[in-house]
């Protein structure tokens, strides 16, 4: 059962992506928790046992996301580290034309590595 | 951006709450002056991250002390200025410092920040610290930053050309 996240201004909600070899999430609003690992590892551990058992991947897309902070950075690096470690396969799509998202999701490709476990797909 | 000179020069509340509420009015101005909305957004992030940083690493004993922001500009260039109360000699003084002397020990701040994060995610995630913040400011702002301690206030500046 894909659920969804909400905290504060962030929402992060499951879609149907049409495609049963694939979890689709799509995240709105800020991500401006003072801890916002805290917060979402509950929700990304959900995501990934989830994917595991179904063996689908996981697509994270912030198309639509207007800002998160440097925290929140540091809980997309855990997220990709968990999924390596479980061998989900996790997808994260971003707005190139959105400056400060190509700056933000295009340094992450220091995590991409030859497992093809991490790919960041800009749109 | 076109040049246009303006300030904001504000004393803030040390309420988390108030990081989103400024970063969203700073970006409502600029996006109000400037047609570069790319722009906008980064000097409204370095602001956030400034602003998270003070409220995250200052010194509150007193509960309503108040710090200040201040975001310039004159011409191309675009300061923002963060200045609140620290324990001089604590180590989350210490570390801003040290920080920013660690963005100058690579070629490029993109450098920088790349190094920093492959940092974050080898180190022990219960820590919880990782110093992105300045980084990430320094690589997404283009911005040279600068730290000044000026007996129990400390400010962060950054300046940047748009």
């Amino acid at each position: 059962m894909m659920d969804d996240f909400v905290s504060g201004a962030l929402q992060v909600t499951a879609s149907d992506p049409g495609d049963v070899k694939v979890m689709r999430y799509q995240w709105t609003g800020r991500s401006n928790d003072r801890q916002p690992g805290k917060l979402l590892a509950p929700f990304f551990s959900r995501v990934l046992a989830d994917a595991q058992e179904r063996k689908v991947g996981v697509e994270m897309h912030f198309e639509r996301l207007e800002h998160f902070n440097s925290s929140t950075i540091t809980a997309f690096i855990q997220l990709i580290q968990d999924a390596r470690q479980k061998a989900v396969s996790l997808t994260f799509v971003y707005n190139q034309s959105l400056k400060w998202q190509r700056l933000s999701f295009d340094a992450l490709r220091v995590f991409v590595k030859g497992d093809g476990l991490l790919d960041l797909k800009a749109v | 951006m076109a040049p246009f000179n303006f300030v904001i020069d504000i004393p803030v509340r040390n309420e988390w709450a108030n990081v989103d509420l400024l970063r969203n009015s700073i970006l409502n101005c600029f996006s109000a002056i400037f047609r570069d909305v790319d722009g906008c957004h980064i000097i409204a992030t370095v602001a956030g991250e400034l602003l998270e940083n003070a409220i995250k690493y200052g010194t509150w004993t007193v509960q309503e002390s108040p710090f200040r922001l201040r975001v310039y500009g004159m011409g191309r260039k675009v300061e923002v200025s963060m200045e609140n109360p620290v324990d001089p000699g604590s180590e989350a003084v210490k570390r801003v410092f040290q920080t920013l002397e660690w963005i100058k020990t690579f070629p490029s701040a993109e450098e920088a920040y790349r190094a920093k994060l492959l940092e974050v995610a080898s180190a022990d995630r219960q820590l919880g610290e990782s110093r992105l913040g300045l980084v990430r400011i320094a690589y997404e702002g283009r911005c040279r930053l600068s730290a000044e301690l000026n007996g129990d206030m400390l400010r962060v500046s950054s300046i940047a050309e748009y």
